[in-house]
């Protein structure tokens, strides 16, 4: 009995193991494709263009909220600690250090791929289940070409503004609440931002824009364009967009500062 | 003219299509009837290559399609017009821009040539009126015609039904039954109609192959099929309708 049960559980794991490298093979062609169609994005500006506004201008809010409240949040928590150690005046140096570098891009990508990503899921998966990318296929129209390059082009444009959007409104923020909350004056924490930073410190926050906008975009619309079931399915595939490239803004995070910090 | 020869398909150890041998003429309608989840739909996404076999070959006016590459696909399924099941309108479209839309997107036509074929097709689906509308705004039949109106716009020169007249009321299925014998008649159009519903088949089919746990039981002219004594015909011509 036992054995049988290891035997079952051991071909479950197998099949799922073949599942995931199917899959994976599927993600790498799929993203070769888009790249692949990058060419035709003369023919294709105007969809460019809608994205751009879907996740650029539209998406404006949501960052300058988390940006603003981050940025605020850090000031107070920052400040109170450095008070401990006799060193208010080094809040402005830690606060754009952690913001320009880390959270201003962090928090951007968490936000875009809840906001950018679900959309692209729940559009593109419904587009699936509805037979609407079958039509485009069937009618002579590469589906990938349509609506996967001009949300990665229009992403790769406007995840750098947004970047420097969200870490001024989080440096904003910090500002205010060192001069209203720690009674720091604005030329003490300005001075302490401006001469210190450098430009790896500028390298590290925006060569992630680049790579969410990659991660987010392929990942949300392979998961659309592999909705089954109905629309359960779209809400699965929808979930499963913003759960897995969440947790890749997470990881590739941490590495691009890894990798550029240890080698500039 | 579209051949299968020999296909087989499998999903996963599923084996949907077996051996299955048809051939589709010029400016004929060839029906596939067969219950619902046999592997109809699969036949048309073949014909069209949007899915490959495991098996066999698929051939479209004398060129095999079945290893051919998605972007060599393209010029190949412009010959051929398809009417999926759900319609697979572009629901934030209007129905002009739905039937406009392949035109604009693949054909490099002044904007007066394809004003002029979608008034054509508004004209043919009955549709005068509802251009600016969107197509949730619309009746099952009226989108069906829609659907039709898109597929005929590139001027293809077959059109593939995926079950046309399933969801639609007695009224709007013989209105669609009806275009689709004109299709023929008045434009030189051979078709490929997949349905369960065999009054369509005897409605307006020249021949019918029925598909049966994978494989074509019978492929013949429409009226040979009431002389058919496989038990499975047997028992679909005194439902007429088989289970959905």
């Amino acid at each position: 009995m036992p054995v049988t049960f290891i035997r079952i559980l051991g071909k479950k794991f197998v099949l799922q193991l073949k599942a995931f490298f199917l899959t994976m093979q599927e993600f790498f062609l799929f993203s070769v494709r888009t790249f692949m169609s990058f060419p035709k994005i003369i023919r294709y500006w105007r969809d460019v263009l809608d994205q751009a506004t879907i996740c650029g201008a539209d998406s404006i809010p949501i960052v300058l909220v988390s940006a603003i409240s981050i940025g605020a949040l850090l000031a107070i928590e920052v400040g109170n600690l450095l008070e401990d150690f006799g060193a208010k005046t080094m809040l402005g140096r830690s606060t754009a250090l952690t913001v320009i570098r880390e959270l201003g891009p962090l928090l951007m990508g968490l936000m875009l791929s809840a906001r950018f990503g679900s959309r692209n899921g729940a559009e593109l998966g419904a587009m699936q289940i509805s037979e609407q990318i079958d039509a485009l296929r069937a009618f002579g129209t590469d589906p990938i070409a349509k609506l996967v390059m001009p949300r990665l082009v229009a992403a790769l444009i406007m995840f750098l503004p947004l970047t420097a959007l969200s870490d001024f409104a989080g440096l904003q923020s910090a500002s205010y609440m060192a001069e209203h909350y720690h009674r720091i004056d604005p030329g003490i924490f300005w001075n302490a931002v401006y001469p210190r930073l450098v430009a790896k410190d500028f390298v590290v926050g925006f060569l992630k824009a680049p790579v969410f906008a990659v991660i987010i975009t392929l990942v949300s619309s392979f998961n659309g364009f592999s909705a089954r079931g109905g629309t359960a399915g779209v809400g699965r595939s929808t979930i499963k967009g913003i759960v897995v490239s969440s947790g890749l803004v997470l990881i590739a995070n941490f590495y691009v500062s890894k990798i550029v910090l240890e080698n500039m | 003219m579209i051949e299968l020869r020999k296909v087989g398909l499998k999903y996963g150890d599923k084996e949907i299509l077996k051996n299955v041998s048809l051939t589709v003429q010029d400016n004929t309608i060839k029906a596939i009837l067969g219950p619902s989840g046999v592997g109809k739909s699969t036949i048309l996404k073949l014909m069209l290559g949007l899915i490959k076999p495991n098996s066999g070959q698929v051939i479209v006016d004398g060129t095999d399609i079945t290893g051919m590459k998605e972007t060599s696909l393209y010029n190949i399924r412009r010959k051929m017009g398809m009417v999926f099941q759900g319609n697979a309108l572009f629901d934030s479209l209007t129905i002009s821009q739905n039937l406009g839309f392949f035109l604009r997107e693949n054909m490099k036509l002044p904007e007066e040539e394809i004003s002029r074929r979608v008034a054509e097709q508004i004209q043919f689906a009955g549709l005068e009126g509802y251009e600016e509308q969107l197509p949730e705004s619309l009746s099952g039949g009226m989108r069906r015609r829609v659907a039709i109106g898109r597929a005929l716009i590139f001027k293809p020169h077959m059109i593939l039904f995926d079950e046309p007249t399933a969801g639609l009321d007695p009224v709007s299925s013989k209105k669609i039954l009806s275009l689709i014998s004109s299709l023929r008649h008045n434009n030189n159009l051979g078709a490929v109609i997949v349905t369960h519903i065999i009054d369509d088949v005897f409605n307006v089919a020249d021949s019918v192959a029925v598909l049966y746990q994978g494989e074509i039981i019978f492929d013949d002219v429409t009226a040979k099929l009431q002389e058919a004594e496989h038990p499975f015909i047997r028992s679909i011509l005194s439902d007429k309708i088989l289970e959905l």
